[in-house]
């Protein structure tokens, strides 16, 4: 896996939104939503991507199909370089999203497999044989075309109209799908039918998921890796078993110690994460978990920890706890 | 998993739902004040097109031998005007430069300004501050004043007549188009579109305008009504149409000193404004339901 | 708050400047020349040329905006061709009449649309609702000159108990506060009031329809509470809205006066336009556009910042 070039890689993706505010919309700050992101994804690997809403993962899920343009860094797919060697036209054809509310993403005016074809008619594929295609996908995602072709959004259940939005995005034999919070407006049993669907279509045509949830159980149930993030950068990256069995960010024990448990020798004793984040207008210097951590040490403040490999995994983690020699005394020393 | 091609190539056994419109119509079908309404539209506009063919007399003779005569006249129904014409004829023509008069503005209306207003929602940034604070001065008028000024400056006239009230619902037409413009913009359906590498062009014309067209549509029907009244009022001022063609506001400013010796005579163009008005008020106010749109 | 207010204030600036900028122009969309109504069709080419410097036609449109927008703003509105009197001084005395006019029609159009607007609202559905809708629906679809010239043939003509036109007895135009004087104020205020019933009428109806349904006050109705105190809570709630309603149908009568004004010749605003449009003296239409114009955007202000005052939620953009 690790010898040939990564599928998607990203490289210092930033984006900061001007804040408009006072008279006549001067700009008066910048919210820093993804602030300096590097990470790849390999070919036929799930990324989970988790963290408070706020902290900046459907900014990345946007930057990478372009709906925003990035104010720094760099997108690679299958080596080459977006802008460069790669037109945002082949971007766009391999790396597809689905967004969370089922609804608002469906045109109310197009029926279903009219929504399907769009995609492929503005890319050249023929009415016919988009409409053909439409077909076949609502096939694919279990929905029987004779009977939901013809339909428009309001007749669709939530969970129909997500398995739409699959096969729209679908639609453009992507490589890469993005499924921000694609589950989560789902009910319960609804959301566990579309993701063991969302396993059989990886399987079946090879597909490398980007899985953006705040649901850590449905992470941790689809991911090979996770990446952790707050205030717009990474906490921490890594295999997916490493990062729950063994995180090594304070910030990622204390949003797996708030996890709701079903298993009765690890139930929540601790509500570890005071209050709201930060507000990403003026992140905290140094470290940016600082203010909520209760770890934090002197250099914490002052200094920016940086990604750091841990030993023998693919594993990084962005704080100084993890880093030898960093400056910081150690657990024992701060903890409260 | 494969499926035979079979079942893919029998796209005539799909079932498919009414569609949108086909739905609005229907409901539109059941309401009988809109369809009562719809059909005093339908009847003016025949009795426009046709009003050679159905009026009585020729709307333009006079005669000073028999001038203000009253209602029930023998073989003048509706008696006659100050110069001795057919009322019945010349209210029948009456329709055919009322209406041109009235709706014409608001048409015309609908296309710049949802041009506009699309325009401005969907681009954003400078574009739609240019836009939108032009028609904001526009808007600061009230809608009477704003047409009394243009068509005052430019003259009498049924050209500067259609222009003055062309221009002034534009303003509010683009006003509605851009606020439901903006919305539509923001939602997923065109983002995920954006994201399939459509033009901007092609987003507009299948994902924007047929969203956004319908309410436009219903809120530009509502101002046919205020039209007419305009358009008349503005003839009536001595604007708009001049004599001695026959249009109803005209009618009703020529015949203002006839009102002590013929009252009711004097009295009938109004009410065919408002007969007019008040139906494309009552048919705006159907497909407003019809179509689920919040006022 | 007071943020938002400072910043409504200055957003009305520009607007103000725009509107200046439209009414400057009208004089040059004007086919012709302005000079042409006021000099003899035989005048020389320098009588022209003359005139044409004396009021500042020669100069670039950019200097005479500015040049005119200084003179405007020290109150000075231009001359009247027709008169030859300021049009400052011809605007001032029918400014007062259409006020007048103006402010007691949309009293009674207020009145009398709440009135309706919440027996329709209250009884929502029933045939009182029916019948109140209809009845705004017809405000708002008549052509208030028609109605004018309806009510002069009912109680000028056939019954004889108002005076068809003007502001006085035998036509004078000095208001005196006396029965004599009251009689012709009372029809063309009737019918001026009919705009605004309805549309106060219809927002009132809304308002009233959508508290009532709100989920805590049918609890309250169902747990037998008193009506009046529902009530208080439907005025209290429903008053900012209408009130703002009711302060822009008023400047759109102050506007739209024209059409009533010429039905009863009343010596307003509405009738010097009138004057203006038929001699064509461009200078009055446009000092009086200008004015009422104005006193439109003041008045949208205002209605923002008292809407805004009652009820801080709303904040217009």
């Amino acid at each position: 896996m690790s010898a040939a070039a990564p599928l998607l890689s990203v490289n210092g993706l930033t984006k900061h939104f001007p804040l408009k505010g006072g008279f006549f919309g001067r700009s008066t700050g910048t919210v820093r939503a993804v602030d300096g992101i590097s990470f790849d994804v390999a070919e036929g690997e799930t990324l989970g991507i988790v963290g408070e809403s706020g902290c900046g993962k459907s900014t990345t899920a946007r930057l990478l199909v372009d709906l925003i343009r990035p104010d720094g860094g760099e997108i690679m797919l299958s080596a080459r370089r977006l802008g460069v060697d790669l037109p945002l036209r082949d971007l766009r054809r391999n790396v597809q999203m689905v967004f969370q509310d089922s609804y608002a993403s469906l045109n109310p005016r197009l029926t279903m497999e009219e929504a399907i074809a769009f995609g492929p008619t503005v890319n050249g594929v023929s009415t016919a044989e988009a409409t053909r295609l439409a077909h076949e996908l609502l096939f694919k995602v279990g929905l029987e075309p004779k009977r939901f072709a013809g339909r428009y959004p309001h007749e669709l259940s939530g969970g129909q109209r997500q398995r739409v939005n699959i096969a729209r995005a679908l639609a453009f034999k992507p490589k890469i799908v993005i499924l921000d919070e694609a589950v989560s407006a789902l009910d319960k049993s609804v959301e566990a039918q579309v993701l063991n669907l969302l396993g059989d279509l990886k399987r079946e045509l090879g597909l490398t998921y980007i899985f953006i949830s705040h649901d850590l159980n449905v992470v941790r149930y689809m991911s090979d890796r996770v990446m952790v993030m707050y205030l717009g950068e990474i906490a921490e990256i890594g295999p997916v078993d490493a990062i729950y069995e063994r995180p090594s960010h304070p910030y990622t024990r204390a949003l797996l110690a708030a996890m709701p448990s079903m298993d009765p020798d690890h139930l929540t004793r601790e509500a570890p994460l005071a209050g709201d984040p930060p507000n990403p207008i003026n992140p905290p210097s140094g470290c940016r978990f600082h203010t909520r951590c209760r770890h934090a040490a002197t250099v914490c403040i002052s200094t920016p920890p940086g990604l750091y490999t841990l030993p023998g995994e693919r594993h990084l983690v962005n704080c100084h706890l993890a880093i030898p020699n960093s400056g910081h005394p150690g657990i024992e020393a701060v903890t409260a | 998993m494969s499926a035979t091609a079979a079942t893919f190539e029998r796209l005539a056994t799909v079932e498919r739902s009414p569609g949108y419109w086909s739905g609005v119509i229907r409901r539109l079908r059941r309401d009988p004040v809109a369809m009562v309404a719809l059909a005093i539209i339908i009847g003016l506009v025949l009795m426009a097109l046709f009003s050679p063919w159905i009026a009585p007399a020729d709307p333009y003779r006079s005669s000073m031998l028999r001038r203000l005569r009253p209602i029930g006249t023998p073989g003048f129904p509706l008696g006659t005007d100050e110069l001795g014409r057919d009322m019945l004829s010349r209210l029948i023509y009456g329709a055919r430069l009322s209406l041109l008069m009235g709706v014409t503005p608001v048409f015309i209306a609908f296309f710049v300004g949802s041009f506009l207003g699309i325009t401005a929602g969907y681009v954003g940034g400078k574009v739609n501050t240019v836009v939108m604070r032009t028609v904001d001065v526009f808007f600061a008028f009230p809608s009477v004043l704003l047409a009394i000024a243009l068509s005052g400056a430019l003259g009498a006239g049924i050209f500067n007549g259609l222009l003055s009230l062309s221009i002034v619902f534009i303003p509010p037409i683009a006003r509605i188009a851009e606020s439901v413009t903006t919305a539509v913009r923001k939602i997923d359906y065109v983002e995920a579109a954006r994201a399939s590498g459509a033009s901007s062009m092609t987003i507009i014309r299948v994902h924007v305008l047929g969203n956004v067209l319908g309410p436009i549509f219903v809120y530009a029907t509502g101002l046919i009504s205020v039209s007419l009244i305009l358009a008349s009022g503005l003839s009536f001022l001595g604007l708009g149409v001049k004599p001695p063609e026959p249009e109803w506001g005209l009618m009703l400013n020529t015949l203002r000193n006839a009102i002590y010796v013929q009252p009711w005579v004097a009295a009938l163009p109004g009410l065919m404004i408002f007969i007019t008005s008040i139906s494309f008020n009552l048919l705006s106010d159907g497909l407003r339901s019809a179509m689920d749109i919040k006022a | 708050m007071l943020l938002y207010i400072a910043k409504r204030v200055l957003y009305t600036l520009p607007v103000a400047l725009g509107v200046s900028i439209v009414c400057f122009m009208l004089v040059h969309i004007a086919p012709g020349d302005p000079l042409t109504s006021v000099l003899p069709p035989d005048a020389s080419a320098q009588l022209q040329a003359e005139m044409r410097r004396l009021y500042g036609f020669d100069r670039p449109l950019p200097v005479q905006y500015g040049l005119w927008l200084l003179k405007t703003l020290q109150g000075d509105l231009g001359t009247s061709i027709a008169t030859g009197r300021a049009v400052a001084v011809e605007l001032w005395s029918a400014m007062g009449n259409t006020l007048m006019l103006a402010v007691l029609a949309t009293a009674i159009g207020f009145v009398l649309g709440c009135l309706f607007g919440f027996v329709a609202g209250y009884f929502r559905d029933s045939w009182i609702d029916k019948l109140a809708s209809f009845v705004s629906i017809i405000g708002v679809s008549v052509p208030h000159y028609w109605l004018g010239m309806v009510l002069v043939i009912i109680f000028s003509v056939q019954l004889n108990w108002l005076p068809a036109t003007g502001a006085g007895p035998g036509g004078s135009a000095d208001w005196v506060w006396d029965w004599a004087h009251i009689r012709h104020l009372i029809l063309p205020a009737v019918t001026m009031s009919v705009i605004p019933m309805g549309i106060v009428a219809r927002t009132v109806r809304a308002l009233v329809a959508d508290i009532l349904s709100q989920e805590f006050i049918v609890g309250q109705r169902a747990k037998g509470l008193l009506d009046l105190g529902v009530l208080r809570h439907v005025i209290k709630n429903a008053a900012p809205t209408a009130l703002a309603v009711m302060g822009l149908q008023l400047g759109y009568l102050l506007g739209g006066s024209i059409l009533i004004e010429t039905v009863f010749s009343w010596p307003g605003t509405g009738f010097l336009l009138g004057q203006a449009i038929f001699q064509r003296d461009l200078p009055l239409l446009q000092g009086t556009i200008l004015v009422l114009a104005m006193f439109f955007v003041a008045l949208n202000l205002i209605v923002d910042v008292v809407q805004t005052l009652l009820d801080p939620r709303v904040q217009r953009s």
